[in-house]
């Protein structure tokens, strides 16, 4: 007989190196990968995320700069409006006044006209009763009676001229 | 005092299962005469079962979103662990390391506290086991520094003189023994303690006395089997992260 040993220790090393071939081949790899694969998942979403927010940015400050674009425009627009609207008022006004000027002008030329087309048609009834009473006086023979209804005459077509 | 049993008569009342508690199995390999612990062989064997049935558990169907359960606890093992590992050592030097150590802790937990069931015993009170696996790190320390600096990992017998020789040398020894041999006493002390507060308190003094002091050291082998597990392991990273790094 040789000497005697006891074997527990070396199965138990062999126990333990079972366990942890066992365990790294089903238990550890899975996990491993597990692992790995989250931590990659929330890098690229941090990235991701990281990402999206510059595009928000850039995205935000495009649209301010539209708006105060917009607001600026707007100003202008409303500024030219007003312009043009008080132009437009000033212009009708003057318009209006250069239209009353010319009417008034108008009416006071009809008026001196009338009143010079009326004189000139007194003046020629005037001048053709003249022609007419003396066109009478010439042609009756004039006595006293005569001369007087003449005058009577003369005196009412006078009357009746005024 | 004929209720006081002996620590012998207390265990042979708690074969529950009827192991072979005090016999051995043998096997000759050519001349040499093996004996085996049939105790500790088969609460090592349930101790990996029940390992293996945690960890299978805990990585069928796993979310990558919303860990749960065992996942979650493995989750969280593994990466107190790979933290420790990194700190210790480059983390690609340790990623070999990673698989050992987690499966040491986890081992070494379920080892501690498998004795803690009444009836069943700690194959980590057994100082074959906690020598097995300090001669595992024992092993990893020279695998890995012969693999990160070669023969020269060597030379750090001489340093800081040739004087220091022995005393590396007698260094290099203490480290799986202790090892061994903290584990083995926190453990089997710890059993005992049980075992002794089950059965030595004659008359009704275990109805009052015995049981809550009992039942408090149960409470306290659980701590001190969860930080057995963690220094076991914590010192294999260190020694290992020793025999790697620069200093």
């Amino acid at each position: 007989m040789g000497f005697e040993f006891n074997g527990t220790l070396l199965a138990q090393i062999v126990d333990f190196i079972i366990l942890l071939i066992f365990l790294k081949l089903v238990v550890y790899k899975p996990l491993v990968r597990l692992l790995e694969a989250r931590s990659e998942g929330v890098a690229s979403n941090i990235a991701a995320a990281e990402q999206e927010r510059r595009e928000a940015e850039q995205l935000k400050a495009g649209y301010e700069a539209e708006m105060r674009n917009a607001r600026e425009q707007t100003q202008e627009i409303i500024q030219k409006a007003t312009k043009a609207g008080e132009d437009q008022a000033a212009e009708i006004v003057s318009n209006a006044k250069n239209e009353a000027e010319r009417l008034k002008e108008q009416a006071l030329a009809e008026i001196e006209r009338e009143k010079q087309r009326a004189v000139t048609e007194l003046r020629e009834q005037v001048a053709s009763l003249s022609v007419l009473v003396a066109g009478k006086i010439i042609n009756k023979s004039m006595t006293e009676g005569i001369q007087r209804s003449m005058i009577k005459d003369f005196i009412k077509e006078a009357g009746e001229l005024q | 005092m004929e209720h006081m049993k002996d620590l012998h008569e207390v265990e042979e009342l708690l074969n529950f299962w009827n192991w072979p508690a005090n016999g051995t199995w043998e096997m000759y390999v050519g001349n040499i005469h093996l004996t085996f612990n049939p105790t500790t062989l088969i609460m090592t064997w349930i101790t990996m079962l029940l390992v293996i049935i945690f960890c299978v558990a805990a990585t069928r169907k796993m979310s990558m979103t919303r860990p749960k359960g065992a996942q979650n606890i493995l989750e969280i093992v593994w990466e107190f662990i790979r933290g420790l590992v990194n700190e210790n050592m480059d983390p690609k030097k340790g990623a070999a390391l990673l698989g050992v150590v987690v499966t040491y802790i986890i081992f070494i937990l379920f080892a501690n506290l498998i004795g803690l069931v009444p009836t069943l015993s700690s194959p980590t009170a057994d100082y074959n086991t906690t020598l097995g696996l300090a001669l595992c790190t024992f092993a990893m320390i020279y695998i890995f520094g012969i693999r990160y600096k070669g023969l020269g990992y060597f030379k750090h017998y001489v340093k800081p003189f040739v004087f220091f020789l022995p005393i590396n040398i007698l260094e290099d020894f203490a480290k799986p023994i202790t090892l061994t041999f903290r584990l083995y006493g926190n453990i089997y002390a710890g059993e005992v303690l049980i075992a002794v507060l089950l059965g030595l308190i004659g008359g009704w003094a275990h109805v009052f006395g015995g049981f809550l002091a009992s039942v408090a050291w149960l409470a306290f082998s659980i701590f001190v089997g969860c930080i057995q597990a963690f220094i076991f392991t914590m010192l294999s990273i260190a020694y290992v992260g020793q025999a790697v790094g620069d200093h």
